[in-house]
């Protein structure tokens, strides 16, 4: 894999957390499969970056990699200047709670053995801090749970938007950087979706979080976010703000996406053709572009050449996109 | 204990604890919770039913007999009455007497005591040490997961009866020999339940949002692992109890088990083999003790574990 | 609702009256549905929304007699079949008639295609099967139809799909083959029960378009039941809003949106995300959760999450009722009426 330049990248001194060529790869059987090939973005102090992509793209194990849970197989994450890919054992356990995560199914997310008072303090207790009490109910009021009555309660006693509380509250209890929400409302009923999103953005100002928000649903990630990155079978196609990216989708794959999405309005005829075919297997990706193989634009270069990062013909600053031909 | 946990009743949240919200209903349950699958699978669920109780009391009665032998009123197990010899039931022995006229009850009682003792620490001795070696394996998967399922497939594929009597003509007939003995069978099956359980835990994202936490493994063994990984392993144990009463009675009735004149279920078969054509209860009154103990062990088992399954689902 | 409400001279091809199904639970009678009304006419589609709990599976494997009896704890009304100039009650049948209607008649479209699909035998087998149980061809005959299926659902390669086994194939293209197999007798009315929801973005367009042309070449009626208002916004001739067991608002695709009444057609609208909000928009949440359907409390079931709730929501359960052309709902104080907000 050629080490691509990342023109993405941006030179502000407050950024928080930088991830550069991140490569994650698992064992199928006898094949190693690339889950995520070169991957490189950074994201600036109460930013919210959102991470899109249709499964197996993927947008999670980037999470996860950043967390070093399990750490990649090459890159960096350098957070607040520090390559946190190289710490080991207790450094790294320790560097880890300023990094923490929600994730989509947050039944399964709770140990069903242990009291919700207990599951928040977890953290608290591993690392000795004081006054674990006081800031477990502080955080519990803080999502909206009450810590009279819900404190000495388990898990299944409470319904999946509950849920879904205790585990933000589990995930502040450390007063974090940077938290790390992987489908956070996808379990989630649509009227309990926009509570959690809510709370979300909430929480975001009163603890002032730095978030990675990884979601296959565009217009909740639009909601939430300020920074949008699309990704297509382990790679970044395009990467703005969510303004560029939204309104000046200049990658082919981010055009389609947008086409796709189910809206409410009366029906939109779009110009922009629908996909065809499915996401290939990423036991075995296309040559060139990963994308080209259901792309409309397709020519002969994508199947010879990977795409690098470029600006985009947007013309807005810092809006990125990896395609040959691009707008 | 499993019984306890297992009876959980479903206990209806407080309405919303979100403060400002008026709230509604009750019965804090998923929010998927009234989907199609959960309620059919609610059914299977409801109760323990009376089966469930009849079992437990039989299994409390013997467990019961087996404590209490000493001090209950019944006669000397090893008392030869020779004008009683081969008494049918519900004579001057209420459960008749055998070829020796010693009184089937009080044998019986007596003999709890061996089973007893001997599926507990057998099956405690598997559970400890495969239980064990089955989560390690599974949360630290690897080579020595590898390495250790492999050596017990090779414990599993050796005749067992070989093995025992193998192991018991090493370390001897005593009670605890035995029950040792029994106990080492079990680690392979104790260790794939545990590890299987373990498998499907680890990839539960509590485990990794403690680990986000960072939390040490052993806490994270402790904490989050075996606490889940315990109960179906302890439902399991009833049911390996009453495969071990069956060993034990094997045993016995290839003479052995614990020496006599010390009774044994088993050993009470193997002598009543020889009067059945004349005296068929002397074999049939251990028999179907142990049916009854055995098959109580199995449906109490089952119970709990169905009864834990359906509580993971749950969540 | 009643005939007299509804003025189609038409015979409909699906009549749900009243029915109610509840469920043995674990802690206690489930009142998954309530007083369901609706009928479908040939050739056309009906959106049934709902979240989680509203009930709209449940009452969909109930019209396809898919509940297990000893889970049903009881269930009334009446669901009838026009079948050849006959009306069936489907209610009243046994096991073993039910079976001879789904494939020819009835068909469903489950939500996982994965699970709906037998790992263990080819396509061609899984598709070929039900045409010759139901229609009885041999089996040559059965595999060039099932071959035609495969192309009609838009399957790249169908000749090497026959052969091949579920794993082989993706999420979009098993749900084809599930589509596939439905249509196989072709049914009279196809269910569909959030046939895109396990499926990406991408292919869920794919599959919802593909499932709505279908139809209209078929002239089937179809049931489309999605929590996901956006599915059936440009797809349903008819809307129906269920909550907690009951349809709550009934009308037309186009006036539903256009004039919605009922408060929880409206605040589950407004509580989904839209691309045309800006980043960072408040979104509209419905304060609470859905009610639990054992032992509901009395009155209307919204009452406690609504904004228009009165003292009489709390204390009666309001019916459904006809206030425009083909446009029903159920709930006292609708948006926009005059008692709102005094």
């Amino acid at each position: 894999m050629s080490e691509t330049s990342n023109p993405q990248l941006r030179a502000r001194d407050d950024i928080v957390l930088k991830v550069e060529h991140l490569v994650v790869t698992f064992d199928v059987g006898r094949e190693l499969v690339q889950a995520v090939s070169d991957v490189s973005f950074d994201i600036a102090r109460g930013e919210t970056l959102g991470l899109v992509g249709e499964s197996g793209c993927g947008k999670s194990t980037v999470g996860r990699a950043i967390m070093q849970l399990p750490p990649p197989k090459g890159g960096k994450v350098i957070f607040k200047g520090q390559d946190i890919t190289q710490l080991e054992g207790e450094a790294l356990r320790k560097t880890r709670t300023a990094l923490q995560m929600i994730f989509q199914d947050p039944i399964s997310s709770l140990n069903p053995r242990r009291r919700v008072k207990d599951i928040i303090a977890e953290g608290l207790q591993i690392w000795e801090r004081p006054n674990q009490r006081a800031r477990v109910e502080e955080v519990m009021e803080a999502v909206g749970l009450d810590p009279e009555t819900a404190a000495d309660r388990r898990p299944h006693q409470f319904s999946g938007g509950q849920c879904q509380r205790i585990c933000i509250a589990r995930s502040l209890a450390l007063d974090p950087d940077v938290l790390i929400c992987d489908e956070p409302v996808s379990a989630l009923d649509v009227s309990v979706q926009a509570q959690i999103l809510n709370l979300l953005e909430d929480m975001k100002a009163r603890y002032q979080l730095t978030m990675v928000f990884v979601a296959h649903n565009l217009a909740v990630v639009k909601h939430i976010s300020d920074r949008v990155a699309v990704m297509y079978l382990g790679k970044l196609c395009e990467i703005g703000s969510v303004d560029a990216v939204y309104q000046h989708p200049s990658h082919p794959y981010t055009q389609a996406l947008l086409a796709s999405i189910p809206e409410l309005e009366t029906s939109q005829e779009d110009a922009i053709p629908l996909l065809q075919g499915d996401i290939p297997s990423p036991m075995n990706p296309p040559s060139g572009c990963r994308f080209r193989t259901r792309c409309p634009k397709a020519q002969a270069i994508c199947a010879q050449q990977e795409p690098a990062m470029q600006a985009s013909p947007s013309g807005i600053g810092d809006h990125f996109v990896a395609c040959h031909f691009p707008g | 204990m499993p019984i306890e946990s297992g009876n959980r009743r479903r206990t209806p949240a407080e309405p919303l604890p979100v403060r400002r919200k008026t709230s509604y209903g009750s019965a804090g349950r998923a929010s998927r919770a009234l989907s199609f699958s959960v309620a059919v699978r609610q059914v299977f669920g409801s109760g323990f039913g009376t089966g469930f109780w009849l079992a437990a009391g039989w299994l409390l009665l013997v467990a019961a007999c087996a404590l209490f032998a000493t001090v209950l009123p019944v006669r000397d197990p090893l008392d030869p009455v020779i004008v009683n010899r081969l008494n049918a039931p519900f004579t001057s022995n209420w459960l008749g007497a055998d070829g020796l006229g010693r009184d089937m009850l009080s044998r019986l009682v007596h003999g709890a005591r061996v089973s007893v003792v001997i599926s507990l620490t057998a099956v405690s001795i598997g559970m400890l040490i495969g239980g064990s070696l089955g989560i390690l394996a599974g949360y630290f998967r690897g080579r020595f997961e590898r390495a250790l399922m492999a050596v017990l497939d090779v414990i599993l594929a050796f005749p067992w009866l070989v093995l025992l009597l193998a192991l018991v003509a090493f370390i001897g007939q005593s009670l605890m020999a035995i029950s040792l003995a029994i106990g080492l069978l079990w680690i392979p099956a104790y260790a794939r339940v545990a590890r299987a359980n373990t498998l499907s835990v680890v990839q539960r994202e509590y485990v990794l949002a403690a680990r986000a936490m960072g939390a040490s493994t052993l806490r994270i063994l402790l904490r989050e692992v075996l606490p889940n990984v315990i109960l179906p392993v302890l439902a399991y144990g009833l049911v390996a109890m009453g495969l071990v009463v069956i060993v034990e009675s094997a045993l016995a009735f290839l003479g052995l088990s614990v020496e006599a004149p010390q009774p044994t279920w088993g050993g009470m078969i193997a002598e009543g083999k020889r009067h059945l054509a004349i005296a068929p209860h002397v074999a049939l009154v251990p028999s179907i003790t142990m049916f009854l103990t055995v098959l109580s062990l199995n449906y109490v088992g089952d119970r709990l574990r169905s009864r834990f399954e359906v509580k993971e689902s749950n969540l | 609702m009643t005939d007299s409400q509804h003025q189609t001279q038409q015979v409909p091809l699906l009549r749900v009256e009243e029915l109610t199904v509840r469920l043995r639970g674990e802690a206690g009678i489930v009142h998954a549905v309530s007083d369901v009304s609706f009928q479908l006419q040939r050739g056309q589609t009906l959106g049934i929304v709902g979240e989680s709990g509203s009930g709209k599976s449940v009452m969909a494997r109930a019209l396809m007699g898919l509940l297990p009896r000893r889970a049903t704890h009881l269930m009334e009304g009446s669901v009838s079949l026009a079948v050849d100039g006959r009306v069936l009650e489907l209610l009243k049948l046994s096991e073993r008639e039910f079976r001879t209607l789904r494939g020819p008649r009835l068909a469903m479209v489950f939500q996982d295609p994965m699970t709906a699909l037998n790992p263990v035998l080819t396509l061609g087998v899984q598709i070929a099967e039900p045409l010759q149980l139901h229609l009885g061809l041999n089996k040559a005959q059965a595999m060039a139809r099932a071959l035609e299926l495969l192309t009609q659902v838009g399957i790249p390669d169908p000749e090497g799909r026959l052969r091949q086994y579920p794993h082989q194939l993706s999420g979009g293209m098993r749900q084809r083959v599930v589509i596939a197999i439905a249509l196989a007798c072709d049914p009279q009315v196809l269910l569909a029960d959030e046939p895109t929801t396990a499926l990406d973005v991408t292919v869920q367009r794919q599959v919802l378009d593909l499932l709505l042309a279908l139809q209209r070449e078929r002239q089937m009626g179809m049931v489309l039941i999605t929590h996901d208002l956006g599915v059936v916004a440009n797809r349903a001739d008819h809307i129906a809003v269920m909550y907690a067991g009951r349809i709550v608002e009934y009308a037309p695709t186009s006036r539903l949106f256009s004039s919605m009444r009922h408060p929880y057609t409206e605040a589950l609208f407004k509580s989904v995300p839209r691309l045309s909000d800006p980043s960072h928009t408040r979104l509209h949440a419905i304060p609470g959760r859905p009610p639990q359907l054992i032992d509901p409390a009395p009155g209307c079931a919204f009452a406690p999450r609504c904004p228009n709730a009165q003292q009489r929501c709390r204390r009666e359960t309001p019916a459904l009722a006809q206030i425009g052309d083909q446009h029903l709902h159920a709930c006292f104080y609708p948006i926009g009426s005059k008692e709102v907000g005094a």
